[in-house]
């Protein structure tokens, strides 16, 4: 705010000042100086192969999915801790079906969506019907999914080795749906789980712009008891809000298993902030009625990117920490709106 | 109204339901014997699959035996938990108490205490400080880690090594004795780390930092990852960028179905065991129990894996 | 008080403001005197609050200048203001709900000791300030517990606590009943006394005959003048505000009173707490308006809420429409039905402040507007451009967010989501809150214009010539059940008042 007088003097009003006072500009700074910083710090040259920026959205993917659900859950002005949990329980089941039940892939696929979908509703009727805060509620999941995660594997990995009743490890051939998430095309320039993710913003996207029920979602976030005379259906549109976010968990934790070629009971811990950090880098309001799908990509990729460009250059955790930190407090400050 | 009771009604029924489930899966009885000894197992994280296996060892070791009942209890990584734990096996009264601590001073005391009420206690994998226990059995991270050094430097005899190592968490003791051993081991050799992060243990971690390593470097000969999921992680990153088969990949554990399996199937090239030491605490505790003095400290000797020796079970390290 | 009347404690000279590229305030020179209630008056959105809020400091970028007794200052933040002594009562009400009336009053600058806020003295103090102001409410009551009425007046006694020689009232008395206006209006002979300068904006002609001692006019953010109240005549003051003449303000000519169009029997509403409405009967005939009276808490609101489903506990009652029995379990119950509810508080009720105009204006009709749930782009456009300009909406862009339109904009938006399902039954709680007059004349023609076309309506409103003009006729109630019912000939100001305090006059 102290800088306003030396930056309206350096640009003259137009459509770039118009850009950049828009959320979308602001999230763009975040952005943008986390490239600076990769073009400066480019660990002799790494920065500029093709390879690295297909990584850095690979592995931003998993995140970025249960950000995209993430961002539709705090427009409503909820928040959705449980998705690191539900992507476990994704995660193993999708591993147990296909590599020890050798269920087909479609069925495996279907299965863990539906489950995830259930989790999902489950935290979506206790926050719409019964009214418990959503913290409490996602909490609440949060716990329970791991639960249920650890249950059914016994807290083992779900891999393709496994132990026969003589204790002997037998070694099962990994399913092809395994390769085929994991794999790449177009000429390996891109990886099949940033389409799945790619896919899933767009189709969200879609629905948050084009949709009744993305305006619904904006109008319980900004006054829900406004929106609840105006006979917006409340109940049943947060319903759904935390139903799609179990769907994502359910995708995002298929593309992790697929990932790791295995299921992981313990797969996704801490995931959740991260998913929040892209959301709120982004410039969706966690007091929600304000953000979008658009906002949380750039989020997506400010943060995808900034933990490739720290992990090329190999800084020590200590380092990471900081920097990180740093970023997302002058994220968050650059996203906020001039009072004037 | 009418619709949050039916709610709360259907919530009650699946908590019993999974609570039933739960009960189920604990009370595991064996059938007496003449003199039935109740042992407690106070285990600081199940989270860890190789302390999944410590205790599947001990499970396994203690199945042979039909007059002894191990209690379990799984501290989740907390240690005033793990504390009231070891004060719960003492009030009742078991008659050997195998702790495996989250922290060594924190449960010092607690160790103690239950040695002050007759019980003795076998302290698995991490110590206590002092000497107020029965019993402490563990491997030795250093060693290992030297191993895993002395073992690359032996492979690429004076050729020279180009490596990338992918750390244990950094603030744990065993992430810092497996990269202090091995550091010590390749001092003076040809060997070179040329890229090093801490993936905390965690196989996501271990790809991405990878994946980065291998877009900066065109020469990488041998990944050497603190754990097996870690290597793992490697070879999967690696593959994908179509180097798998220029690279060499070695990880610490050896978990039967887990780095051993990695072995077996020629994704990792040598494993390291790190014995959970599980079935040698109860053959221990046996004798404690029948009386016997045994020595009060026992180094775990370690095994290693590599594609020509796995299917015959692995060779002794020395 | 040692005030010298020929200096002002406050001169703003020159004052511009602009939001981005849009200019709301041009060139405009304002001066407050110590014991002086110097009316600013404007049409919505002409930039009184704005002005205000430059002067206490929520605005820091201006042109112009302000000084206070001869210095300039430049208020850098609310709190920085209310130091200098410049206090504001908002158009919005900013106390905490879920903190107690004593923290309230002192939000900001606690009564501590050592660092530690200091409660029995922060009580006593309090007290006594509830008690100087002839406030009947305790010091322990949490905010939201309150009506917001007494909410109001306790913004009010917040103002005036800090000592303040300045005090800002922007429509103070829009959420007042008549009995806690006369309460305020006392507050401000008080001050007044003490030398204290008060500026106070309104749209109603009533108060501000009564009470100013000169104004100021503003139009479009321009200044239009500056004139002693005995030598500013009510009809020049509209010409100034307005820009033109205004002869006949409520004009409800003729009534076409037809067939019976909604109908309620034996209506309760109860929350949790408290019973608001008790077995209420009701008709309305198309083309009627059908006004409530009653004090503030007579349950006129719930009432409306209740039939509208808004509650959702209700006992055997029956509602019909055009003769026939419908059941209305939620609000999208009535909206199918076609019946609108307009609520009393446009901010916490009506609107959605954060989206934009469009997607406000469209909220209810969200269904028609969309096919298979997809929304159409064009659609929305069409029907907002229609709503805005059968209803005067002022604004640079349809995209903007409704919380930064003005006060009566926002109203205008709050009826043109309803007028956007195309009603048979309005319910109109305070439909003219915080409107200008000559927005307030055009809605009254507009409701003259929907009920020529057949639609019913239901006013309550706590404007007694309004109410009076424009129903045809008038039911009142007290503590939630019906006192009297009054034909438009038979209703005046006495017999409603009277019957609002509980006699009852009800004929069969
Ligand atoms: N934060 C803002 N951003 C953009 N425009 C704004 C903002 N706040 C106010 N405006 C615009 O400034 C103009 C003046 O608004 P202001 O609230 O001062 O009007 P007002 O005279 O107080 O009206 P009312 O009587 O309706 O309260 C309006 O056109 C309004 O839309
Ligand atoms: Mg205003």
């Amino acid at each position: 705010m102290t800088d306003s007088t030396q930056t309206s003097a350096l640009m003259k009003e137009g459509r770039f000042v118009r850009f950049l006072s828009s959320s979308a500009g602001r999230a763009t700074i975040a952005f943008v100086l986390v490239m600076l910083l990769g073009l400066i710090f480019n660990a002799d040259g790494a920065f500029f192969k093709l390879g690295m920026h297909r990584d850095a959205l690979r592995q931003a993917s998993v995140f970025g999915i249960l950000a995209v659900g993430m961002t539709v859950v705090i427009i409503t002005g909820g928040i959705d801790l449980s998705v690191g949990s539900i992507l476990a329980v994704s995660a193993v089941l999708f591993s147990i079906l296909t590599l020890h039940l050798d269920w087909p892939a479609w069925i495996s696929i279907l299965s863990c969506i539906i489950v995830g979908a259930g989790l999902g509703a489950i935290s979506g009727t206790l926050i719409a019907v019964t009214k418990l805060q959503p913290f409490i509620a996602t909490l609440a999941m949060m716990t329970f999914g791991r639960g249920v995660a650890k249950y059914i594997t016994g807290g083992q990995k779900i891999s393709t080795y496994l132990t026969n009743s003589d204790g002997e490890v037998i070694i099962k051939e990994l399913p092809r749906i395994f390769k085929v998430i994991d794999s790449r095309i177009m000429g390996g320039n891109i990886a099949i789980v940033s389409i799945i993710f790619l896919f899933c913003l767009l189709i969200t996207w879609l629905f948050l712009a084009k949709h009744k029920w993305g305006r619904e979602l904006f109008s319980i976030g900004g006054n829900e008891e406004s929106a609840r005379l105006s006979g917006v259906p409340v109940k049943w549109t947060k319903f759904l809000a935390y139903t799609v976010s179990g769907i994502m968990c359910a995708i995002a934790g298929i593309a992790q298993a697929a990932q790791e070629t295995q299921g992981d009971p313990e797969a996704g811990g801490g995931y959740e902030l991260t998913a929040i950090a892209m959301v709120v880098i982004g410039g969706t309001n966690m007091a929600g009625g304000r953000g979008g799908m658009g906002l949380t990509l750039i989020g997506i990729l400010t943060i995808g990117y900034l933990e490739k460009i720290l992990s090329i250059n190999a800084v020590p955790e200590s380092g990471r920490l900081l920097i990180t930190g740093v970023i997302i407090v002058l994220a968050v400050l650059t996203q906020r709106k001039n009072r004037n | 109204m009418r619709k949050s009771r039916i709610v709360t009604v259907f919530m009650l029924i699946s908590i019993m339901f999974t609570s039933l489930l739960f009960a189920n899966g604990q009370s595991e009885e064996s059938t007496t014997a003449d003199k039935l000894f109740t042992i407690g197992m106070s285990q600081c994280n199940l989270g860890e699959p190789w302390r999944v296996q410590m205790n599947a060892d001990v499970k396994s070791e203690a199945d042979k035996y039909d007059n002894i009942k191990v209690i379990y209890k799984d501290a989740q990584n907390d240690t005033l938990k793990q504390r009231s734990h070891v004060e719960e096996f003492v009030s009742a009264e078991v008659d050997l108490l195998i702790i495996s601590p989250k922290e060594a001073q924190p449960l010092t005391g607690p160790v103690s205490a239950a040695m002050a009420a007759g019980i003795p206690v076998i302290v698995l994998d991490r110590a206590v400080i002092g000497d107020d226990y029965t019993q402490f059995i563990g491997a030795d991270n250093v060693i290992i880690g030297k191993a895993a050094g002395e073992w690359v430097v032996e492979t690429f005899g004076g050729k020279g090594a180009k490596v990338v190592e992918l750390m244990g968490l950094q603030t744990s003791p065993p992430g810092q004795d497996r990269h202090n051993g091995f550091r010590e081991a390749i001092k003076g050799s040809d060997v070179e780390v040329i890229f090093e992060a801490d993936v905390k243990w965690l196989e996501p971690n271990a790809r991405k930092e990878m994946e980065s390593a291998l877009s900066r470097f065109d020469d990488i000969d041998l990944v050497y990852g603190h754990n097996d999921p870690a290597a793992h992680g490697a070879y999967l990153a690696a593959k994908a960028a179509g180097r798998e088969g220029d690279i060499q990949f070695i990880g610490i554990d050896a978990l039967p179905h887990e780095g051993v399996a990695y072995v077996k199937d020629g994704i990792l090239n040598a494993t390291f065991q790190y014995p959970t030491g599980g079935n040698i605490a109860i053959q221990q505790a046996l004798k404690i129990l029948a009386g016997e003095t045994v020595e009060k400290n026992i180094t775990l000797g370690s095994r290693l894996f590599t594609t020509d020796n796995v299917d015959t079970g692995g060779v002794e390290l020395k | 008080m040692n005030s010298d009347l020929s200096t002002p404690v406050i001169a703003m000279r020159g004052i511009g403001k602009k939001f981005g590229r849009v200019r709301v305030l041009e060139n405009i020179d304002f001066e407050i005197f110590p014991g002086e209630v110097h009316i600013l008056a404007g049409e919505n959105g002409a930039g009184k609050s704005t002005l205000m809020k430059i002067l206490s400091g929520v605005y820091t970028s201006y042109e112009g200048t302000i000084s206070m007794n001869g210095k300039i200052i430049a208020p850098a933040t609310p709190l920085e203001a209310n130091h200098m002594g410049i206090s504001v009562i908002h158009q919005e009400l900013s106390l905490i709900p879920s903190m107690n009336v004593r923290d309230n009053l002192f939000l900001g600058r606690p009564v501590t000791s050592l660092g530690f806020v200091h409660d029995r003295e922060q009580k006593k103090k309090a007290l006594s300030v509830l008690n100087d102001l002839g406030l009947d409410v305790s010091a322990d009551a949490l905010i939201e517990d309150l009506s917001i009425s007494m909410q109001q007046l306790i913004e009010i006694a917040k103002a005036i606590s800090i000592n303040a020689k300045v005090i800002i009232m922007d429509e103070p008395s829009s959420s007042l009943n008549s009995k806690d206006v006369e309460i305020l209006f006392s507050l401000i002979e008080k001050l007044k006394k003490q030398g204290c300068g008060i500026v106070y904006i309104s749209h109603r002609m009533e108060e501000i005959k009564r009470l100013a001692n000169r104004i100021t006019v503003l139009r479009d953010g321009k200044f239009v003048g500056t004139s002693l109240a005995e030598k500013l005549p009510t009809p020049k003051l509209i010409n100034w505000m307005v820009g033109r003449e205004m002869t006949n303000m409520f004009p409800r000519y003729e009534m076409n009173r037809g067939k019976e169009k909604l109908r309620i029997e034996n209506l309760t509403v109860s929350d949790n707490e408290k019973t608001h409405v008790k077995g209420i009967n009701l008709t309305v005939n198309s083309g009627e308006i059908l006004g409530i009276a009653g004090l503030q808490g007579c349950g006129a609101s719930e009432l409306l809420m209740g039939i509208f489903g808004a509650y959702n506990r209700k006992t055997a009652d029956h509602i019909y429409l055009n003769g026939k029995e419908i059941s209305i379990k939620k609000p999208s119950d009535a909206i199918k039905k076609n019946i609108a509810l307009l609520t009393n508080d446009r901010k916490a009720t009506g609107l959605v402040l954060s989206m934009s105009i469009i997607a406000n204006i469209c909220m209810s009709g969200l269904v028609e507007l969309s096919q298979w749930g997809w929304r159409s782009i064009f659609g929305e456009i069409s029907a907002t451009e229609k709503q805005a300009e059968a209803l005067q909406i002022h604004a640079s862009s349809y995209e903007m967010e409704v919380g930064m339109l003005s006060g009566g904009n926002q109203q205008k938006v709050a009826i043109a989501k309803w007028m956007q399902i195309s009603p048979e039954v309005l319910l109109l709680d305070e439909p003219t809150r915080g409107i200008d007059i000559g927005a307030k004349h055009e809605i009254y023609q507009l409701m003259n214009e929907w009920t020529k076309q057949g639609i019913s309506i239901v006013l309550i409103t706590s404007e007694m010539p309004e109410l009076l003009a424009m129903s045809d006729r008038v039911i009142v109630m007290h503590r939630g059940s019906l006192t009297a019912e009054f034909t438009r000939e038979e209703a005046d100001a006495e017999n409603i008042l009277a019957a609002a305090m509980g006699k009852e006059t009800i004929r069969r």
